[in-house]
């Protein structure tokens, strides 16, 4: 056989004559990217990502094609060919209609795997829905409770009817889980020998301890309460949140060999210079703990509250007095949970005094519905401007009345006084509840931000000091718990990466594609689908509630579960975590909308009984087309069209049910995308087990 | 009481008082105990030097062009109480100080517009509190966004 001699990246290698650049590139160890190019056909070119350069060439060479020839001179990486690469992909992109996730999962801060969970619900598998939650998220039973679901705002079968509860039934495996008595504790990687800090017990700190002990390091976490969750504990009240709910997940962090200390706050019992000393890491989940004042007259006088200490003390004593007429001020969260406790002390009138309009307060809206329900009167437009004590110890609140102003710049109408509106109301209490800051005194030497939140990196958590890392609350400011469970996980990655020596680079980011949010998308995606009504949560009769802290919502039984369950529609691709276009897009760091056009239609051809074809996702590699003509003699699938509105479809344009059915299964394994599935294959799910992610 | 002989010696008035409120800022700048709240100061007494760099062209001969329509007053600094300039100000703090500031100037520029007696003195003076609730205006906005949160 006769040789031929080129360079290879700066080595001379001898090849047969004849072999093409990417085979011998292959052999020599070589990573050269590829979509239309397969072993058992003819080249084709279509795709052109294996581009290489060829010295004394102006342009680069498909390297699929292109023979090794005497004396070439070949370079497989550059920056010139990963910028072609890149564009190669994302104009690949351009044309390709589908999302990698369900947006559920990429709604989700924590990146739960929600269809992967639901759909082991609806089989009856509780305990594998439970740790495939846990592989993201190790709260469930905290977050199905309390967190205010923005996965349910991007899930599609709004699109139908209305979101799937997923929450509820993230709520159900835990508690399921909980009750069996077997509790979920995960394995654990051999120990590291390394001591890692965690300052706070909430939600972030949990989080990143959890997944810091799995990963084989020391955790002791630090916490100036008595007892574990943070603000979910002293900032969300029992009747939302059960306080064994806590404890057990807490508890699970102790069992993977967390070491907890509590009464211990950094800044006066410990410092974080004797921290950095002590432990070869440092992550500070601190929350943001301090109220924010509201800087009116009289704030200081006797029988004024901070929303954050009203719900910290009736935390740790339901019984604390409160009077009879109690004046919420605030719009968020917090506020709602204050005035919902103090009717539960006995409050009579508790009213919720709020500057803008009802539409603009931050708090959930189904909490506020509740809050209405249960007698708190709402006062929208309304701020106190003064207080002071009246000779029978009630306090005498000057308040006004306000406007929504004539719109700024931005477009927006912003509350302003009403002139001669001012009036005085009076009260018991007054609960202030319009924000919460970071501690800086907790904070010697870290940089912070004007809002004296930690000034972290939000993707890896790195601050400006080498092994102390921050998430959550104390750099945002006051989230919502999932962003800081979140938080929690990236910062346990950063940290085992710091921990190993190596480079801090966070969780790597994986490409997501997606069709966009819920009003973008086009609602043939949800073809098929009848409606099916969503179950409500059974919760206490609001009269009945206000008796007591037990538990509102009562929680969704056995049959309700399987049956919500099947609600889901499985949205995202089912081959997801084995496509090429999302790996390379990954790797060269594509932009899904760096080329806009018109988009495909979303077009998915069910009629065949083992196949799918989404012909939205295919990118016309002919890798099906090729192998129907070339190999199997079948013909079909093929070309429709020409130039750039070309498609691939079953030949004749046919359905798929209507050709010949003999070598389908190849065509599928053949798809470097997920045009072609098989019809029984579910949703990609994560696996379910959480791991060192594999560049960390 | 001073007395307004010509524009010139208005625009020197309010020169000094942007001056005087850039020093002000820088002062606080210094003092203060933290490096992002430094950044803030030096920010609003960046702010100020650019209002007396605008006056000064206006002397120089750029026409004073006051906002067209009345600016929008949303009174938050009115009903808060005084805050101490201190080291350990928080943002929250900065900004009521600010609003303070630039009405406490927005309302010296009206009064003084009521007192004299030459319309075109008088223009200057309410081209120039109107100047001031703008500034006033950017910090209320910015301290509305900030209670936003909750």
């Amino acid at each position: 056989m006769e040789k031929i001699t080129f360079t290879l990246d700066g080595k001379k290698i001898e090849v047969a004559k004849g072999t093409t650049i990417l085979e011998a590139a292959r052999a020599e160890g070589k990573f050269i990217p590829t979509f239309c190019h397969n072993d058992d056909l003819k080249p084709f070119a279509s795709c052109f990502i294996c581009v290489v350069e060829v010295e004394g060439r102006n342009n680069l060479v498909p390297s699929c094609s292109t023979a090794a020839a005497e004396g070439m001179v070949v370079t497989t990486d550059s920056e010139r060919i990963q910028r072609a690469r890149r564009t190669c992909v994302e104009l690949l992109l351009s044309d390709h209609e589908g999302d990698c996730l369900g947006p559920c999962m990429s709604e989700c801060p924590a990146g739960i795997d929600i269809p992967g969970f639901i759909k082991h619900l609806a089989e009856g598998n509780d305990r594998a829905a439970l740790e495939l939650i846990k592989v993201n998220m190790p709260l469930p039973g905290i977050l199905g409770r309390v967190c205010t679901r923005p996965c349910e705002e991007g899930c599609r079968r709004q699109l139908v009817e209305e979101s799937v509860a997923v929450c509820h039934l993230k709520r159900f495996a835990a508690d399921q889980v909980a009750a069996s008595g077997d509790e979920f504790i995960p394995e654990t990687a051999p120990a590291s020998g390394k001591r890692v800090a965690v300052v706070g017990a909430g939600p972030a700190g949990l989080t990143a301890a959890y997944y810091l002990q799995i990963l084989g390091h020391q955790c002791t976490i630090f916490d100036m309460q008595e007892k574990a969750g943070g603000m979910t504990r002293y900032g969300i009240p029992s009747y939302r949140l059960p306080r064994d709910v806590i404890e057990s997940e807490a508890d699970v962090v102790a069992k993977l060999g967390a070491e907890f200390r509590f009464n211990t706050k950094m800044g006066r019992d410990i410092s974080l210079d004797q921290l950095r000393n002590d432990y070869d890491a440092v992550f500070l989940g601190l929350g943001a703990q301090v109220a924010r004042p509201m800087r009116i007259e009289g704030e200081d006088t006797e029988g004024v509250l901070s929303g954050i200490g009203f719900l910290g003390a009736s935390s740790r004593d339901e019984s604390m007095p409160i009077g009879n007429r109690v004046m919420v001020v605030g719009g968020g969260n917090t506020a709602i949970d204050a005035a919902r406790t103090a009717l539960r002390l006995g409050a009579a009138e508790v009213s919720i005094l709020y500057r803008r309009t009802r539409a603009e307060m931050p708090a959930w809206e189904m909490e506020i519905d509740a809050a209405e329900e249960e007698g708190v009167r709402l006062d929208i437009l309304a701020a106190p401007v003064k207080v002071e004590k009246a000779a029978d110890g009630s306090l005498d609140v000057t308040c006004i009345r306000m406007e929504l102003g004539a719109p700024d710049d931005s477009g927006r109408r912003r509350p302003v006084p009403q002139e001669g509106s001012e009036h005085v109301r009076v009260v018991d209490n007054i609960i202030s509840a319009i924000g919460q800051d970071v501690d800086p005194s907790d904070c010697e030497g870290l940089d912070l931000t004007r809002w004296q939140s930690i000034d972290a990196d939000l993707h890896k958590c790195t601050t400006n000091m080498d092994n102390v890392f921050a998430g959550g609350d104390c750099v945002t400011g006051a989230d919502i718990a999932v962003t800081a469970v979140a938080a929690g996980r990236r910062a346990a990655i950063s940290i085992d990466q710091h921990l190993q020596g190596q480079a801090v680079v966070g969780d790597p980011k994986i490409y997501n594609h997606t069709m966009g949010k819920i009003d973008e998308v086009d609602k043939s995606v949800v073809e098929g689908f009848d409606k099916t009504d969503r179950l409500p949560m059974p919760e206490l009769e609001p009269m009945e509630r206000i008796k007591s802290f037990d538990e509102v919502e009562t929680g969704f039984n056995e049959a309700a579960v399987r049956e919500e369950a099947k609600r889901c529609m499985e949205c995202g691709c089912r081959d997801a975590h084995e496509c090429k276009l999302r790996d390379y897009a990954t790797l060269f760091g594509a932009d899904q909308h760096r080329f806009q056009g018109v988009k495909r239609l979303f077009e998915r051809d069910k009629s065949q009984a083992e196949v799918v074809y989404d012909s939205h996702k295919c990118i016309q590699c002919g890798n099906c087309v090729r192998l129907t003509e070339e190999v199997l003699g079948t013909s079909s699938m093929g070309f429709t069209g020409r130039g750039i509105s070309a498609r691939v479809k079953p030949a004749m344009d046919r359905k798929l049910k209507d050709v010949n059915p003999e070598g389908l299964d190849r065509l599928v394994e053949n798809c470097p995308v997920g045009a072609l599935t098989f019809q029984d294959d579910p949703v990609a799910t994560l696996e379910p087990c959480f791991k060192r992610p594999a560049s960390g | 009481m001073k007395q307004w002989n010509n524009i010139d010696d208005v625009l020197d008035f309010a020169i000094n008082e942007e001056e005087a409120a850039a020093a002000f800022y820088t002062s606080l700048a210094k003092r203060a105990d933290h490096p992002s709240m430094r950044e803030v100061f030096e920010g609003f007494a960046l702010e100020e030097k650019g209002h007396k760099a605008k006056l000064q062209a206006v002397k120089a001969g750029e026409d004073v062009v006051g906002a067209k329509d009345q600016v929008l007053d949303l009174k938050v600094g009115d009903y808060l109480v005084d805050v101490e300039p201190s080291p350990d100000l928080s943002y929250q703090d900065a900004l009521i100080v600010a609003m303070k500031k630039e009405k406490a100037a927005f309302k010296l520029y009206q009064d003084l517009a009521a007192l004299v007696q030459d319309d075109k003195i008088k223009k200057v003076f309410l081209a120039l509190a109107q100047e001031e609730a703008k500034h006033k205006l950017r910090f209320e906005v910015e301290y509305d966004d900030l209670l936003t949160e909750d």
